[in-house]
């Protein structure tokens, strides 16, 4: 009874958005639901939401509903999109997946956030329940309970979001217990849930990084066997491969296998500085060489090391330059051909260039993404207002041209057709006529005659048309000024807007650079104390041995 | 009473917090700007779209084709090439976005156009990967009476196991 209720109040309210909506466009729709569903489906999926939202102005069914308010998040119109999923959420089909979307949009309500993702995780299915459970598991052990969030995460399908899950807890676990037990078998877990990830290649992602971690935190126990294990599965191209060797280095030290070590350090070298564990390789192979006693070697290696700092430190300060002049977002992502955000589907390209490197790293912060997708929305949204100002400016020229030209010119070549059919059409007559009975020339007079009836029907109907004709076309134009001179204005804020984001994009990854240039230059001190040291040694031995 | 003293300092401070607004923005501002902006784009979106629509292709010529999948998993397409009585009229290479909206049921418009009353000929040129990994390029032909008012075609492709050999069937939407 409670179900029907509901149907009926979806039913009614949706009357009234689709009354309230019916006065947008009379073109809108192709006038088949099922036809329009599918286009908005299609758009949406193809990032094209003011075309998802003109297919679904009559949205009829809850699946129109949702495609509607997915279109509407896509492009602002939150508060519409809030009171449609809010609808669905009362509804019958959809109540997991619009409840998931609605949570995203109440980040600062925890409590009507975690409502809204447990209906989500009870009614939704695939990605939709999965992340959503996730999501819960993450309020509760964020908020101190570990046992609520591990049943959580115990009663979800195999995959990406509980890998995530387990390997949040074993994040905690590591750096509450002294004994790294708890931790690596969340670890383990987390890995054989990351292996059933259907998407393979952010399953293997993760993957990599569960292995470092389990890798690290066996290494800190002295445990260095099982640190070598993990750390040799991390693949050679994968994101955390630098922090892995270098890590794989480390253990290889802890059992004395210095040459080993120095191997594996020689491969992280390979990458670009700005990867964690890349900087310490390079102090790392110094040390090698000291401990087994190739002091020359280990000077060199350090003096190397030293080198390299100095000149990352001159591509950060150039680096810093380009930003300053050109912006963090032209310097870094559009000049690169890289304007995806996405940082984690990394490419190999992207793991051996310094500055995609670098780029990649600041990516690593939400806050950071977030400044970097604000300049890249608005930049696209400039480049479409572009687009559109040049269509608005030919269609208005065309409806300039039409409207010079007067409807009733044509009026004699339309007496003409209207002869032409009659003759045709009595010559066709006479050919059925003529006609053998059952032979394919029936056939095609039958053809002939429906086109000609085609004609007929359409050049009725042009009359009618054209009398209406100069009054539409004013109309439209009057739309399309109209329309040009909203997107002149829309334009200027915009650019007003893309200033701010950039400013605030700049900002952030200077910072990020003046932390990395510390970052170097802590490593050169470190470089160069080394160097200090082993002179040091050197020159007590030869005094040592001189005065023997 | 404000001495000048006093007066200049508060100048100095709204000064400070002139530039500092300037050069700080508050993310949450800018993202509501982005989002009143983007439903402005989209509202003229569809004023254009309209204006297109009713200048370029008035509705007693028009033709349009749309393409959809019906077996999701058979076929991962590459590109599709349109051409109306022999004369190519459109192309299009899929991006993975493309291809998975098209499999969760989206229905994709190749083309619209104007055309005249009488029969005509449209071709597809489609390549492809099937499930079984075989790299794929069919022809297919389709006859059709352009009739007053708006005309819908609308293509399906079919590929099912054990072969996945691609089939397309044609729909007119009345």
């Amino acid at each position: 009874m409670q179900g029907l209720n509901n149907r009926m109040t979806f039913k009614r309210w949706a009357l009234a958005v689709l009354f309230s909506a019916a006065g947008v466009s009379a073109y809108a729709q192709t006038g088949h639901p099922e036809l329009d569903r599918g286009l908005a489906q299609f758009a949406l999926g193809a990032g094209n939401g003011a075309l998802a939202l003109r297919y679904t102005q009559n949205a009829e069914t809850e699946q129109d509903y949702l495609l509607r308010a997915k279109a509407l998040l896509k492009t602002g119109g939150q508060s519409e999109a809030v009171r449609l999923l809010d609808a669905l959420i009362e509804g019958d089909y959809y109540r997991g997946e619009a409840a998931f979307l609605k949570s995203s949009l109440v980040s600062n309500d925890q409590e009507e956030r975690r409502r809204l993702l447990q209906i989500a995780a009870q009614k939704g299915h695939g990605e939709v329940k999965q992340q959503a459970s996730y999501q819960l598991a993450e309020m509760a052990r964020t908020n101190g309970r570990p046992d609520t969030a591990g049943k959580i995460l115990a009663s979800m399908d195999t995959g990406y979001w509980a890998a995530l899950g387990y390997m949040n807890i074993a994040a905690d676990y590591g750096s509450r217990d002294l004994n790294p037990s708890r931790a690596l078998i969340s670890l383990r877990v987390a890995m054989a849930m990351a292996e059933e990830d259907p998407n393979k290649e952010r399953g293997e992602a993760l993957k990599a990084q569960l292995l470092v971690r389990a890798g690290l935190l066996a290494y800190e126990s002295e445990d260095y066997d099982k640190a070598i294990t993990f750390l040799e599965k991390v693949r050679l191209d994968s994101y955390s491969t630098p922090q892995g060797l270098y890590l794989h280095g480390l253990a290889l030290t802890g059992k004395g296998k210095h040459r080993d070590a120095m191997q594996s350090w020689h491969r992280a070298k390979k990458y670009p500085l700005a990867f964690s564990g890349v900087a310490e390789s390079w102090l790392g192979t110094g040390r090698g060489y000291d401990l087994t006693g190739y002091l020359g070697q280990a000077g060199e290696a350090f003096l190397s090391a030293s080198a390299t700092y100095e000149s990352e430190r001159v591509t950060l300060r150039k680096l810093a330059d380009m930003v300053r002049e050109k912006g963090a977002y032209a310097a870094l992502l559009a000049d690169a051909g890289e304007t995806r955000a996405e940082w984690f589907l990394a490419d190999s390209r992207m793991l051996t260039q310094p500055r995609s490197a670098y780029l990649l790293r600041f990516m690593e912060n939400a806050g950071n993404q977030a400044a970097v997708h604000r300049v890249k929305e608005l930049d696209s949204m400039l480049a479409r207002m572009e687009r559109q100002e040049h269509t608005l400016k030919v269609l208005t020229s065309v409806l300039d041209e039409r409207l010079a030209n007067s409807a009733s010119d044509n009026k004699p070549a339309l007496g003409h057709v209207r002869t032409e059919i009659e003759s045709i059409s009595a010559r066709l007559i006479a050919a059925r006529q003529n006609a053998t009975p059952g032979s394919s020339s029936v056939e095609t007079i039958r053809h002939l005659a429906q086109t000609l009836k085609d004609l007929e029907t359409s050049t009725d109907r042009f009359d009618k048309r054209l009398h209406k004709r100069d009054q539409r076309l004013r109309v439209l134009h009057q739309k399309a000024s109209d329309a040009l001179e909203k997107l002149d204005h829309r334009k200027r804020k915009a650019t007003d807007v893309l200033r701010k984001a950039n400013a605030a994009l700049d900002q952030k990854f200077l910072a990020y650079i003046d932390q990395e240039s510390e970052r170097m230059l802590v490593a050169l001190e470190r470089a160069e104390q080394q160097i200090a040291h082993l002179y040091e040694y050197l020159a007590l031995q030869n005094l040592g041995g001189g005065s023997q | 009473m404000v001495g000048p003293h006093h007066a200049i300092k508060w100048l100095v401070f709204a000064l400070c917090l002139t530039i500092g607004s300037a050069h700080a923005a508050d993310p949450e501002a800018l993202d509501r700007e982005i989002d009143q902006l983007k439903s402005d784009v989209a509202a003229l979106s569809q004023t254009l779209f309209d204006i297109e629509e009713s200048v370029l292709h008035p509705a007693d010529t028009q033709v349009a084709v749309f393409l959809a999948l019906k077996d999701k998993e058979g076929l991962e397409l590459d590109s599709i090439e349109l051409y109306l009585d022999g004369s190519p009229v459109s192309s299009h290479l899929y991006t993975d976005r493309e291809r998975e909206s098209l499999r969760q049921g989206g229905i994709q418009r190749l083309y619209i156009g104007n055309l005249p009353h009488g029969g005509h000929q449209l071709k597809a040129v489609l390549t492809a990967r099937s499930a079984n990994e075989r790299f794929i390029r069919r022809e297919v032909r389709h006859q059709f009476r352009k009739r007053p008012g708006e005309s819908r075609i609308q293509m399906t492709l079919d590929a099912s196991a054990p072969d996945y050999e691609p089939v397309v069937s044609f729909q007119e939407w009345k």
